[in-house]
């Protein structure tokens, strides 16, 4: 260290010399008139750049320093700075997943992504909505609703989201019927069955497609198309004669009726499954893994007590004559809410709910506490099968890295959409 | 911005304006109506929330009278301060009145110097009131006193009172302080500070270095002031010619630049020697590797805030900075710490961070580590909230302050962070609850922070498998609770005495 800093100084003394040499013949060949131009020492643009030389000297200087000491450590151990590793077989059995543990481990690092991407896609819509159910609720003219909402808002602010989390599987969680055994006999199944909670899953039904699934799907597809179409033919007829529009009536009616018709046509084209537990393995029907439920549930309780307030802040800042204006006009509360306040106030409410994403984004790394098969909690069992710390390190990093850059595109880009324009 | 009550809006009391305002006392039957029943929505509701409160009630007081609280009884002092050796417990106590007196004399000498300020102003001053301090500190006095109630023993409650008692003391004590004192008292404050720092830690490393650094900087400050008494560096001499100044400026140092140069060095020497008499002196203690509990995750928060604000504070100058290479290495920095979750970092500082020292030094500790990591996040953390600080100071300041002569660093040192960081106090109070929130994700690495502890306590043989979780969580959950809303009803109270934000 004490070398690098010497070459440091050396390597500054030789550039300023340089620098201070070629001023002074610059001056003399172009004969240029240098009486009011102050010393060097004084001269903005020559200490500006000094700084910023010797910034980044030191910057060069401590991070060969930090390298070289890495490389001594790393040779000492015998640690191999490759990407080799990846296509060792990884040891990790992932739940619910048909991936061995004899797959390499880039696939166990790909369905670890896959899983945070499956936290992020459910969580972030349902922080939303509960956020802005709270955050309403807040401003209620309902005395017990207001004070409930503030109690929810000023309990779950304030205490860790680690703490939700490791409270909600250990102490909730753990604490439902055992699913663990041949049959989970011990499940609660409700709803004739159709349903089944236990500690390690819980299930609902799904759709089976049976013949003609393929055009039946298709089907779906155009009777999607059909009830856009009459959402927009209701919308022109609205705005043509000022008639009633009621156009999420007539689009959902155009929509199940035509699925339900296409469903007769076809002769049934697909069945409902219901999940079955036969010798520990579930089979049929959706399935979800308990973990996965209380990560992505205690995260949505955290976020939301953020959002519901960000939601508050955001229609408190609407201004006060849209409300009176919306009075006049003899809205309902509903109405009142839905055509005016909410539009404005999540114009106000979008940039800091992009934080609050990317706060449950990160959060999400959260999991690896209830082992969670996510990408952290994957890689910190790869640390412990002694995989290389490093490179482990970097892929972590540039993981969630990743998923913040991409959802802050996203955001910034729909952010751009909702603000006004020229003002 | 209030809500009313009659109608089912959020801004209906200018709809209402009249003449007088009307009478606001209500009869409780008219002010349930009003309330709870206004119409056939608020009637559901509130039907359904009663009785889901009293479900909720019922079971929880079933709850609380059937569980047997032995677990929290029996593991107090694993809470409270980790594996901290149990017979030298009294260090913890001691730590605990010299903190406590530092707390009150710092806040006392604070609230004096604010109440001069004010009143040289002509602005209405804040009168002082220890009813009110307990309503803005319920929080924590209830929640301290809820968790001795566990203690099986007298002394704790015995110590819990007179830890209070030396607040009060020492906080009439700084009250009674000279406002011209302030320095003094201050670091007198950061003194007991560090001696409550000392007596835990004992000699090991960090607790030496800062009580010597404070005495330095303490030599510092007082040289310094006994060369402005002299008038070296007075406001009449800058801009003097050099010739001037030479001649007017008398013993002990000649000239203006001088004499803060030796003051710096009488400081360092002063520095150096009481660093090296502490080292020699042997008080025992532990290090902070055998801390863990509340303890722990208080002393990391503190930590995090403190090496974290002035790393931030570059950061954010540098950020602000025309100068490409430092602007764009700021940059980096930020952006990447702030793109990664503190697990990862946590992870880096557990495995990674070992790696990076010399291969012949030994590799500090893992809460050294941990600290290092903390610093770095809290920082890029802090210079995001620092630049929006002073991106609001106006441009005008900064030319007035060039137009009158002052160097660089004189004008961000006095009139630009002074504005920036008067302006961020709420956010950075903000940022100071979370960190003290994910300070918790210690447990991951498994350091014995407060979470962690609620673990260790379940994995004792005779509370395994019991479910006990469902005890301990809630009673780790309550401490968080306490002092993160604490701090967060305080940083609402500087907001509105701010001003900040107000449209």
């Amino acid at each position: 260290m004490l070398g690098r800093l010497l070459l440091l100084v050396i390597a500054l003394v030789v550039v300023a010399a340089a620098g201070l040499a070629s001023r002074f013949i610059v001056d003399r060949v172009t004969g240029r008139d240098t009486s009011d131009r102050p010393p060097p020492w004084r001269d903005l643009n020559v200490l500006s750049l000094a700084a910023q030389v010797l910034v980044f000297g030191l910057i060069v200087v401590v991070g060969s320093w930090l390298w070289s000491n890495f490389r001594d450590r790393t040779d000492d151990i015998g640690l191999e700075l490759t990407f080799d590793f990846l296509d060792q077989p990884s040891g990790i059995s992932i739940a619910d997943n048909p991936l061995s543990s004899n797959a390499g481990i880039r696939d166990a690092l790909q369905q670890g992504v896959k899983n945070t991407f499956l936290i992020i896609l459910l969580g972030i819509p349902l922080s939303v909505l509960f956020g802005t159910f709270i955050g309403i609720a807040r401003l209620s003219t309902n005395w017990l609703l207001r004070k409930l909402a503030t109690g929810y808002v000023e309990f779950f602010r304030n205490i860790p989201p680690l703490l939700v989390i490791v409270f909600l599987w250990g102490a909730v969680f753990l604490n439902f019927p055992i699913g663990a055994s041949p049959t989970a006999e011990a499940a609660w199944r409700p709803f004739g069955g159709w349903m089944i909670f236990s500690n390690n899953r819980f299930a609902f039904p799904s759709i089976v497609g049976l013949d003609n699934f393929a055009a039946y799907r298709l089907l779906v597809v155009g009777s999607i198309v059909a009830a856009a179409g009459v959402w927009v033919w209701r919308t022109r007829v609205f705005n043509n004669t000022g008639a009633p529009h009621r156009r999420a009536l007539w689009s959902v009616a155009t929509l199940v009726g035509l699925c339900v018709v296409f469903f007769l046509v076809l002769g049934g084209p697909f069945e409902f499954s219901k999940t079955t537990v036969e010798d520990r393995i579930w089979s049929g029907g959706f399935r979800m893994q308990m973990p996965y439920v209380a990560v992505m549930l205690a995260l949505v309780i955290y976020t939301a007590s953020h959002i519901a307030e960000i939601v508050r802040g955001s229609i408190l800042a609407v201004h006060r004559g849209q409300v009176e204006a919306s009075h006049a006009l003899a809205l309902n509360g509903l109405q009142r809410y839905r055509f005016v306040i909410l539009p404005q106030a999540f114009r106000i409410a979008f940039p800091p709910l992009i934080n609050q994403f990317l706060n449950y984004t990160k959060n999400s790394s959260l999991a690896v506490a209830i082992g969670f098969a996510e990408t952290t909690s994957i890689i910190s069992n790869l640390f412990g099968q002694s995989q290389p710390a490093p490179q482990l390190l970097l892929i972590l990093m540039v993981i969630y890295l990743a998923f913040s850059l991409i959802l802050s595109a996203i955001g910034n880009l729909v952010n751009r959409r909702l603000q006004l324009r020229g003002v | 911005m209030s809500v009313t009550n009659s109608g089912s809006g959020v801004h209906d009391e200018v709809s209402e304006v009249s003449e007088l305002p009307p009478s606001h006392r209500l009869s409780p039957g008219d002010w349930i109506k009003q309330n709870l029943f206004n119409n056939w929505y608020n009637s559901l509701i509130t039907a359904v929330f009663i009785f889901a409160i009293a479900f909720a009630l019922v079971r929880t007081l079933g709850w609380l009278f059937s569980s047997d609280f032995l677990i929290i009884r029996r593991n107090l002092a694993l809470f409270m301060v980790g594996q901290f050796p149990r017979d030298e417990l009294w260090r913890s106590w001691v730590s605990g009145y010299l903190l406590m007196g530092s707390l009150g004399i710092g806040s006392g000498v604070l609230w004096r110097s604010a109440q001069a300020v004010a009143e040289e102003k002509g602005l209405p001053t804040e009168p002082h009131s220890w009813p009110d301090l307990l309503r803005r500190f319920w929080a924590i006095i209830a929640v301290l006193i809820f968790f001795l109630s566990f203690a099986r023993t007298v002394p704790p409650f015995v110590g819990l009172a007179t830890v209070f008692v030396a607040f009060f003391i020492s906080r009439e004590l700084g009250r009674r302080f000279n406002p011209a004192m302030r320095t003094r008292g201050l670091f007198f404050a950061g003194l007991l500070g560090l001696l409550s720092l000392l007596v835990l830690a004992g000699t090991g490393g960090l607790g030496a270095l800062t009580v010597g650094g404070l005495f330095g900087a303490w030599t510092l400050v007082e040289v310094r002031r006994y060369a402005d008494e002299r008038g070296v560096g007075a406001p009449e001499t800058i801009g003097a010619s050099r010739r001037v100044r030479r001649w007017h400026i008398p013993y002990p140092f000649k000239r203006r630049v001088g004499g803060i140069l030796a003051s710096r060095v009488a400081a360092a020497v002063v520095f150096c020697g009481v660093w090296y008499g502490l080292t020699s002196v042997d008080l025992g203690g532990f290090g902070w590797d055998d801390w863990g509990g509340l303890h722990l995750t208080l002393f990391v928060t503190v930590i995090g805030i403190s090496t974290g604000l002035p790393v931030g504070i570059l950061l954010a100058l540098g950020r602000q900075s025309d100068l490409p290479v430092i602007k764009s290495a700021s940059v980096i920095f930020i952006e990447f710490v702030r793109g990664v979750p503190l697990i990862s970092l946590l992870l880096f500082s557990w495995l990674m961070l070992p790696l990076l020292f010399p291969i012949d030094l030994d590799i500090p500790g893992p809460l050294t580590r941990v600290m290092i990591v903390i610093t770095a996040f809290s920082a890029a953390y802090i210079a995001e909230i620092v630049r929006g600080g002073l991106q609001a100071v106006p441009r005008g300041q900064v030319e007035a302050a060039q137009a009158s002569g002052m160097s660089a660093g004189k004008i961000q040192r006095l009139i630009v962070l002074p504005q920036a960081l008067r302006a961020v106090i709420p956010a950075l109070v903000g940022q100071f609850i979370s960190l003290f929130k994910d300070t918790s994700l210690l447990t991951i690495i498994g350091l014995l922070d407060f979470l962690e502890t609620s673990a260790v306590a379940n994995a004792q043989p005779e509370f395994l498998g019991q479910g006990l979780v469902a005890v301990t969580y809630p009673f780790v959950a309550l401490g968080y609770w306490a002092f993160a809303y604490t701090m967060s009803k305080e940083s609402r109270r500087v907001e509105e005495r701010l001003g900040v934000g107000v449209r």
